[in-house]
Formats: structure tokens, sequence, C-alpha cells
């Protein structure tokens, strides 16, 4: 049966879903909202520091799938799970797997900055400190110095870190989102639409930290902007209406599009 | 009856301006061939409205004013000699004679009462003749000129509009003086009791004792004398209050985090109703609960402890009274729990967070200014408790903070000074408006602090 399946999903995707050194495999994956189908028998790769784009139309399910990776679907009620995806050879929707530390390996950075209503130190040392990741009080105001120079933050707000998160403009909210989430220090960074509430100067800066970021995470980022997939990516993998149409080398994706689908949203005859 | 003819016959005769009206406008169309300012409907409402209004405020000021001008007038027609005589007291002459036009008469009355009331039934007869001549021609008057004024260019949907918005703010003018006026009668008979008592022996005094003069004369009581001091009132009150918010914060504002974070969406619908049921329960319902089998209960274990409890104690009324309010701070907590933005609970879970950790470090500060003022509110709803503390408080004017000690309250105080028949000259019965306005006083402010911290809360997300 999963044969099948397999055959049928390889048959659909256009492109090479597979990559050499993956870290998150993802296998035959539906997702259901009650009696909806959100996501239609998704297999792809995720290689090891890589920066890969999602991108499709509105409700094309990319946010979704996304979010099955550290699985915000959780905490949906009528939302249902099937198939299979790994984190390093780990299937995390087994039964035995702890959903807590598997999020803390998973950062999440989410479409409109939602920095905690509390001062900036504390929004960072958040994650730390659920988790214990600090031997104390120095180390820990270590770990939100770095993360917040990592997230090109540090300059801007290390002479008011006790001011609150919130007073922030929208770009630095999102930087800070950012900080926090690599607090925690994760493998794989997820972006749903990192930039859509930003400016273009904001926007700028957030993809070049995420240029920065790939050096050492694998970073999933889903966009509506085509250009913010061609700037910040080098795989980009195209949705429609929750089934993975086409993935490939980002430059290909955009240039020699394969699917008739993918080339009528490249081109913008869908929208 | 007379009135209800009268009121009938006005809208009759409105609702007859309403076609004529509506009909005119038709006509226009048809002959003029051209289009109306507004549809013809707004016509017809606005000659209906036309006639209507200013029929019914005459109406009003008739049926308010006469009694006030018969009572003046009325004084011609009493005899001198009962004007000059030494108990001579025109409230009690006037319901005298009331009595009379009502055809309620107790043993034979003087001639003289009797006279006054025929000639007070003669004027109440020519009065209704003038109320029905007038308000009848005010509304085929008032009704013709808004009818004439139905022309092309007349703008009768805005002249609607506007006569609908002065409807709907004198409507909340009514809602705002009738609260006024009822703090301004309790601040006029406050002031008659501070003219008995000095207001610092009212407000800092500890012992509450109110006599009637009558009993002081005989000697009982302390000494005699009343002793205003309100402060075990007081006590009394914020013993049972507290007692009461240590029972429903916590478990209001436990089973507000269960219905708000925890319970899946059918357990919600499931239990969010059944705890407003809670709210719906008369509180003199929670009062025979409180008096006839918590008291007793407590009453009973405190013995198997060895302790003395009071057969009508702060305790028992305090328990209760927290129950009472638990669906208070659950439903409003629930409300600003919810308010938190969802994308915080998402932060939190995609850190890593437990349910619990989110909930504790990330939804209830966020949370917490409304909580406090749910907390407030509740408060303020069991100072003003009333029911309860009257069944199951006792009356003992007790300056303790013993909950197993009778204490009562300054809402069970007022109830029992003003139940029965009362001078109203005295200083006991007019102690309860005093009480009445210290005890508006708080409530208001903390109604008022509520309100700010809620208002300070709602512009952090904003």
């Amino acid at each position: 049966m999963s044969n099948i399946n397999d055959f049928k999903s390889l048959e659909l995707t256009v492109g090479d879903v597979f990559s050499k050194n993956a870290r998150i495999k993802a296998r035959n994956v539906n997702v259901f909202y009650g009696n909806n189908k959100a996501i239609d028998n998704v297999t792809i790769d995720i290689g090891s520091k890589e920066v890969i784009s999602f991108i499709g139309p509105s409700g094309c399910g990319k946010s979704t799938f996304l979010r099955c990776f550290n699985r915000m679907n959780d905490t949906i009620d009528s939302c249902v799970v099937q198939g299979e995806i790994s984190i390093d050879d780990e299937n995390i929707y087994d039964k035995k797997i702890d959903v807590v530390p598997l999020r803390a390996r998973i950062g999440m950075v989410f479409q409109k900055p939602n920095p905690f209503p509390k001062s900036i130190y504390d929004n960072v040392a958040y994650g730390p400190r659920i988790h214990g990741l600090s031997e104390n009080k120095e180390h820990l105001d270590v770990i939100v110095e770095e993360s917040l120079k990592r997230a090109g933050l540090w300059q801007e707000v290390s002479d008011r870190l006790q001011s609150p998160g919130t007073g922030l403009s929208g770009g630095q909210q999102q930087r800070l989102c950012i900080a926090r989430a690599i607090a925690v220090s994760p493998e794989v960074i997820l972006m749903d639409e990192p930039c859509s509430a930003l400016d273009p100067i904001a926007t700028a800066r957030i993809e070049d930290l995420i240029h920065e970021l790939g050096n050492d995470y694998s970073i999933v980022i889903v966009t509506h902007s085509m250009q913010q997939a061609a700037r910040v990516s080098k795989r980009t993998a195209y949705f429609h209406l929750g089934k993975l149409i086409e993935v490939g080398k980002t430059k290909e994706i955009f240039t020699r599009p394969q699917h008739h689908q993918t080339e009528a949203y490249i081109s913008g005859k869908i929208g | 009856m007379f009135n209800f003819y009268l009121l009938s016959s006005v809208l009759l005769i409105s609702l007859i301006f309403f076609f004529l009206g509506n009909n005119r406008a038709k006509n226009l169309v048809k002959l003029n061939q051209k289009n109306l300012h507004s549809l013809t409907h707004y016509y017809g409402v606005y000659s209906l409205l036309a006639s209507l209004l200013p029929a019914l405020g005459i109406f009003f000021i008739f049926t308010i004013c006469d009694d006030l001008i018969f009572a003046e007038l009325i004084k011609k027609h009493i005899p001198k000699e009962v004007v000059a005589s030494k108990d001579y007291n025109f409230t009690i002459v006037l319901a005298q004679i009331n009595n009379s036009v009502e055809g309620l008469i107790f043993g034979t009355p003087p001639q003289w009462v009797t006279n006054a009331a025929e000639i007070w039934i003669s004027w109440i007869h020519k009065s209704q003749i003038i109320t029905v001549i007038i308000c009848i021609s005010t509304a085929l008057i008032s009704g013709f000129l808004g009818y004439k004024k139905i022309s092309g260019n007349f703008r009768s949907r805005n002249a609607v509009e506007k006569i609908v918005m002065s409807i709907l703010a004198v409507s909340s003018v009514i809602a705002i003086l009738t609260t006024i006026a009822i703090i301004f009668s309790v601040v006029f008979e406050s002031i008659r009791f501070f003219a008995l008592i000095p207001y610092d022996e009212f407000l800092f005094g500890t012992v509450w004792n109110p006599q009637f003069e009558g009993a002081e004369r005989a000697g009982s009581g302390q000494e005699g004398l009343s002793q205003y001091g309100a402060i075990p009132l007081f006590a009394g009150t914020f013993l049972i209050s507290i007692i009461a918010l240590c029972v429903s914060v916590p478990v209001g504002l436990f089973s507000a985090i269960y219905l708000s974070e925890y319970a899946t969406s059918k357990e919600r619908a499931f239990f969010k109703p059944l705890l407003e049921i809670l709210a719906g329960i008369p509180t003199v319902v929670y009062g025979f609960f409180a008096a006839l089998t918590v008291a007793p209960f407590l009453r009973s274990s405190g013995s198997i402890f060895g302790l003395d409890v009071a057969s009508e104690s702060a305790l028992a009324a305090g328990l209760v009274m927290g129950i009472m309010i638990i669906p208070f701070i659950s439903s409003l907590s629930d409300d600003v729990i919810n308010a938190v933005p969802q994308s915080l609970r998402d932060a939190g879970y995609g850190l890593g967070s437990t349910k619990n950790e989110t909930v504790i470090k990330i939804v209830l500060p966020a949370a917490l200014p409304g909580v406090v003022a749910s907390i407030i509110l509740a408060v303020s709803r069991a100072v003003g408790e009333t029911m309860i503390v009257v069944m199951a408080a006792g009356l003992a004017a007790n300056l303790t903070a013993n909950p197993l000690d009778a204490v009562t309250t300054v809402t069970s105080q007022i109830v029992t000074i003003l139940v029965g028949d009362q001078e109203f000259e005295s200083a006991k019965t007019l102690s309860a408006f005093a009480l009445a306005l210290t005890l508006i006083i708080i409530t208001l402010g903390m109604n008022f602090y509520a309100l700010h911290v809620v208002k300070k809360y709602r512009e952090q997300y904003e």
C-alpha cells in the first residue's frame, strides 16, 4: 500500500523531492481539518543547512505543512496528520515522542511578530529558562547576548534590555522573535511568512539574516513573495490545493518550471 | 382608564397622519413625475412623529403637574382654624383629602375634608376635559403642520433621523438622571443624619448600637444611648468579603483557566453554561443554603475540633457568598484569558513550553490586569450583597476578625433598620442612608478602578 502511495506521490510531484543529506524526511503526509483535506500525500526531503522556500497561492496548505514539522497542528482540535515525518531518522509522529523537547529542537518564527509582553531580555531568556539551558545568571546573559547578536538586534537594544519587547518597531520585533527562537539552539528554523507584516527595509534585514543563519541551520520559509523565495532560498517547493506540484533548485523553478501549474503561478496567472 | 382612551386616540390620530403623509408623498410622485428626496414612507413617519410626540409631551406634563397644582390650590379650601391649630401638618391633611377622593374613608372625616375632596374631584373632571382638548388639538395641529411641510424638496429622511436620534438621547438621559436622582436622595438623607450624629463618630466609632428615641428614654440599651460607629459593620462586611474571595478567586480563576485553555470545545460548550447557571440562582436561595445547610454543618464540625462556632457565623456567609461570585470571576476571567492573542500561545508552544508553562508564564501575566479587574468587580458585588448575609451572618455588630463569630454587615443593617414601621425623623432610620451612601462610594470607587484597569489592559495589544 505504501509503495503505491509512494509511486503516486512521485508521479504527482515534478522535480527531485529527495535530498542527499536529508535532515527532515516527510513521506506521504496527509493533513485533515475535520473532513477537509488540507495536505494531499506530500513527500519531500529537507537537507541539512539548506534554505528551502514553500510558495503557492493562498490556502494551498504551505503553512499547514510547515506546522507539521514541529507538530504545532496538535494545538488545533480538528486537525489530523497522517503519514510519516522524521527528523534525523526519528519519526516525530511516533507515540513515544515527547512533543515538548521536539519543539525546542525546531524553532518557529510566525507571520505576525509576536513578542511576549515582557522585557526584551525576558523574551529571549524565556526558552533557555524553561529548558534549563543556562547554569547561572552570567551564562544566561551570554546566551541572550549571543542570540540578539545573531539576530542582528544587539546593537539596537543592548542599552535597553529591560524595556518591553512590544515597544520595538515591527521589524525589530520580528528579529527579537528570531533571537528568541535561536536562543534555545534549535536545529531547524521554520518561518511562516516572516516578512508579510514588515516594510521593505525591515524585510531586507530579515532576508540578510536568513542568509547568514542558513550557514548553520536548516531553514524552511513559507512566503507569498516569489522575489523573496528567489532571493533567500536554494530550493523551492510549489504547492497548489494541498498538493506538492514541483520541487527544484530555486533558479530552475523560476526560469524553467517543468509543470504547467508552476509556470502559471510564476508568470502570475494563478494568484 | 381615561388616560388609556386618550393615549389610544392620540395614537390613532398620528396613525391617520402616517397614511395621509404617505399618500401625499405618493401623489407628489405621481403628479410631478419627479423624484422626492426620500422614500414615501419617510414622509408618513415624519407626519406621524410630528403629531404624536408633541401630544405625548403635553400629556405627560399635564399628568405630572395637575396633582401639584391641585395641592397648591386646595390650601385655600382648608378652614383657617385647622391651619392655625397646633398639630397641623399639610402632608397629612393632603393625604386625608386624597384618600377621600379615592373613596378610602376611615371613620367619619370632618366636613371640610369631604368638601375639599368634592372640590378636588370637580377639578379632576375639569382637568381631564382640558387635557383631552389640548392633547387632541396638539396632535391635530402639529400633525397638520408636519403634513403641510411635505413637498418635493423636504428632506424627511434626515428629519426622521434627527427625531429618532433625539428619542434615543432622551432615553439615555433618563437612565443617567435616575442614577443621579437615587444618589442625591441618599445624599440628602445622609446630610440630615450627619446633622444629628457627627460624621467622625459615624466613620470612626467602634460601637454600633442604634436605638429608637423611645427606647433611649426607657433606659434600655447601653445606658440608653444610641451609638452609630460604623466600623464594626464595615469590618464585618470586609471579613465576609475576604472569606468569599478566598473561596471564589482560586476556584473561579482555575475553572476559567481550565475552560479557556484545557477544555475541548465540547467540554467548554457543556461546562460554561452550567457554571453560568450559578449566577442565575436567586441570592435568597443561597441565603437559606447558607443558613440551613452550611452554618449547622460548620457548627457541628467545629464542635468536633472543640471550636465554638456561632450558629450564624461569618464563615458560613462568606463561604456561600464565595460560591455565589465564582461565576463572576470565572466568566470575566475566561473572557480576558480568551482575549490573549493566540499568537502568544503559539510562540510559547513553538519554543517548546508545555501547556502549563504557557499558561503560567505567558497567558496569565498577559491577562493579569483583566483578571484583577474581574476580582475587583467581584469584591464590589460581595460588598453590596445583602440577602445571604441577612440570612446567614447574623445581626450582632461584633468588631472581630474571628470568622467563627457572628458579625453583621452594612447591607444587613440597612435592611433591619428599614424593615417595618419607622419614624422618619429618627437618627436610626436616617443612619441607613448614611450607610448606603458610604457603601455606594466604596463600590463606585471599586467599579471605577476596575474599569480603569481594564482600559489600560486593552491598550496593551493595540
